[in-house]
């Protein structure tokens, strides 16, 4: 069975995904913060971490820059739901989720997903990034 | 005060004419004293030593004996001594002289002075000792003709004196006309140049060095004054320039900043309802898969999830909006295949009463662009022309033209304009103003949602492109797009591996 961890600060969001990837027959594991995926990247094996990239304290463009230095085989997909921040509590400076997502992709995601996605393009992302299924 | 002083001629004559009224009498007076002292002195001179030499003629042999030689003697002293009166007188005894005037009384004594006595007549007595004789020469000598030369000589040096007062009158009025007429220049200037007029030369000709280097000091105070006002105009005029600068700047910079602040409201907003939308989906979707095929709760079920994804694609639209074009891809367009088509489509759709114009260039660069996204903004700038015209006959021109420099805000890079221009109501300047906010529209309720231009300006700013809009009430309104136009060589580099 292939681990999963799920990272996002929104609980809704987290429990959604972790309820159709559990019922897709993954092993999967939440974190509500970077700090905490990265604890629990150290506590568990995992294959894939699926993050948030607009999150507080450590964002995630920044998470998966250290997942990949601290845990290279792991897998990454990033996902956000759009918008143009200014100054926010989310970002220090106006930059896009266009940006982000390619700052995350750069950063070193496997696979960056919008939101809102369906369930089939959740699951196949995941199939897709973990090399099973059609891949 | 400046009134009270008097003109620099009037004060230069005035200030001779008190001088020599001052000194001229002095002159006079102590001129006259001289002259009838050397007058009288010589006049004096003559009396006693013609007095003596007369006597010493006495005095000689036995002239004293002899009537006839004494008074021959005293004749002479007459004719040709220049006396009036010549006595002998010796013990009692008088001869006097014929031709003398018989009036006179001859004193005892020799005048002290000229005119004493008041008489007209000079007395000189002089002793004479000649053996047992003891006479005296009595003589009186016309004082008349000498005071005549002496008044003479006075009335001819008054005239003297008065003459040269008034020569020295008028060299002072003609020096002063002379000194004050380049003065007068310099002030005729000075006052040009105080009332704003920096461009009369001080041309003054003068031999007098002081005023000549007055004049040229002067004149180049002038030139300074002059280049200094010329840049303080300079100066003002780049300063009001700047202020209309920064003031249109700051226009465009508070319009800006609203649609940046609505835009990230907007973007928050969607932010939030994608996440909300996340949870919504997966557990109806699922629910749905557990679901029999047929029912009542998988139809509910199902229309949840449209009406999400209804949600979604509101959500996208707004980012749209808000320049979160994270799907738009842009590419190395032709605009004018773009226009062709997005007419096209547009020709079916408007009345017949629209004229529609084209005026395109023949050829143009190509832009970057989304073609999708970019005839999605040309309807929609069609739509609004053509709203703006509806119910009456109206012109719609359409216009694709190469800039090389264009005058748009701060860039000044090759532009492709597109412009959209109707004969339509026009708009009033604060219509003009808000006419990208979204949801601000002056269509009534139903007609329309007000975000066309908002997503308009948002695809705009997604291409890196400016929109403008000019519009006169009454007249029409034109916007104006401009695409940065792709150099030639970075389309090859393009074509060579096309961009995503």
């Amino acid at each position: 069975m292939q681990h999963i961890l799920v990272v996002d600060d929104e609980p809704d969001v987290r429990d959604s995904v972790k309820y159709v990837l559990d019922r897709a027959g993954y092993s999967v594991r939440t974190a509500e913060s970077a700090t905490d995926a990265l604890a629990e990247l150290a506590r568990n094996p995992t294959d894939l971490v699926i993050t948030d990239i607009i999150m507080p304290q450590i964002n995630g463009v920044e998470a998966i820059e250290s997942i990949r230095k601290a845990f290279p085989s792991v897998r990454i997909i990033a996902i956000s739901g759009g918008g143009n921040f200014g100054v926010t509590e989310y970002q220090p400076s106006a930059i896009t989720t266009t940006a982000y997502l390619a700052s995350a992709e750069k950063a070193g995601a496997h696979l960056v997903l919008t939101k809102p996605f369906e369930t089939f393009e959740l699951i196949r992302s995941v199939e897709h990034v973990l090399g099973v299924g059609h891949a | 005060m400046a009134r009270l002083r008097a003109t620099f001629w009037i004060y230069v004559t005035a200030y001779v004419v008190v001088v020599h009224l001052v000194l001229l009498p002095a002159l006079y007076f102590g001129m006259g004293y001289v002259v009838r002292e050397s007058h009288e002195d010589l006049f004096i001179d003559h009396a006693r030593t013609f007095s003596r030499v007369l006597a010493d003629e006495f005095e000689v042999g036995v002239a004293l004996d002899s009537q006839t030689r004494i008074e021959d003697l005293l004749d002479f002293a007459i004719t040709h001594g220049g006396a009036r009166y010549a006595e002998l007188y010796e013990r009692g005894r008088s001869i006097r002289s014929l031709y003398g005037s018989s009036e006179i009384k001859a004193p005892r004594s020799t005048d002290l002075s000229f005119g004493q006595g008041g008489d007209g007549i000079y007395f000189v007595v002089r002793p004479i000792e000649h053996g047992r004789h003891h006479a005296e020469l009595r003589l009186g000598f016309d004082e008349q003709p000498t005071e005549e030369r002496i008044q003479l000589a006075l009335t001819r040096m008054l005239w003297l004196l008065a003459g040269y007062l008034v020569v020295a009158i008028a060299v002072a009025i003609i020096l002063s006309h002379r000194l004050s007429r380049p003065i007068q220049r310099l002030q005729a200037v000075s006052r040009a140049i105080s009332s704003g007029d920096y461009t009369r030369a001080l041309n003054v000709n003068t031999g007098i060095r002081e005023l000549h280097e007055l004049a040229e000091d002067l004149e180049a105070m002038r030139h300074e004054l002059v280049g200094v006002n010329d840049r303080l105009e300079a100066k003002i005029k780049e300063k009001e320039i700047s202020e209309v600068r920064r003031e249109e700047l700051q226009k465009q910079l508070r319009h800006h900043q609203r649609l940046e602040t609505v835009g990230t409201l907007a973007s928050g907003i969607a932010h939030e309802i994608n996440n909300v939308l996340v949870p919504i989906i997966l557990y109806t979707d699922t629910a749905l898969q557990d679901l029999p095929t047929s029912g009542a709760p998988r139809a509910n079920l199902e229309r949840v999830l449209a009406a999400a994804r209804r949600a979604k694609d509101v959500v996208k639209k707004i980012l749209t909006f808000s320049r979160e074009l994270g799907e738009a891809k842009l590419a190395l367009i032709d605009l004018r295949e773009v226009v062709a088509e997005s007419l096209h489509l547009f020709s079916v759709l408007a009345p017949p009463t629209i004229e529609i114009r084209t005026e395109i260039d023949e050829s143009l660069p190509f832009v970057r662009a989304d073609a999708t996204l970019a005839a999605h903004l040309l309807m929609n700038l069609f739509t609004n022309a053509y709203q703006a015209m509806e119910g009456a006959k109206g012109t719609l021109t359409i216009g694709l033209r190469y800039q090389e420099h264009p005058t748009v805000g701060r860039i000044s890079q090759p532009h492709v304009e597109f412009w959209v221009s109707d004969t339509g109501r026009g708009m009033d300047s604060a219509t003009v103003e808000r006419i990208f906010e979204p949801f601000f529209t002056t269509r009534s309720v139903g007609q329309g949602s007000g975000l066309g231009l908002s997503v308009v300006h948002g695809i705009v700013e997604s291409f890196g492109a400016t929109i403008t809009v000019e519009s006169m009430i009454g007249v029409g309104t034109t916007f104006r797009i401009f695409f940065p136009a792709v150099a030639r060589l970075e389309v090859i580099g393009a074509l060579a591996a096309p961009v995503v």
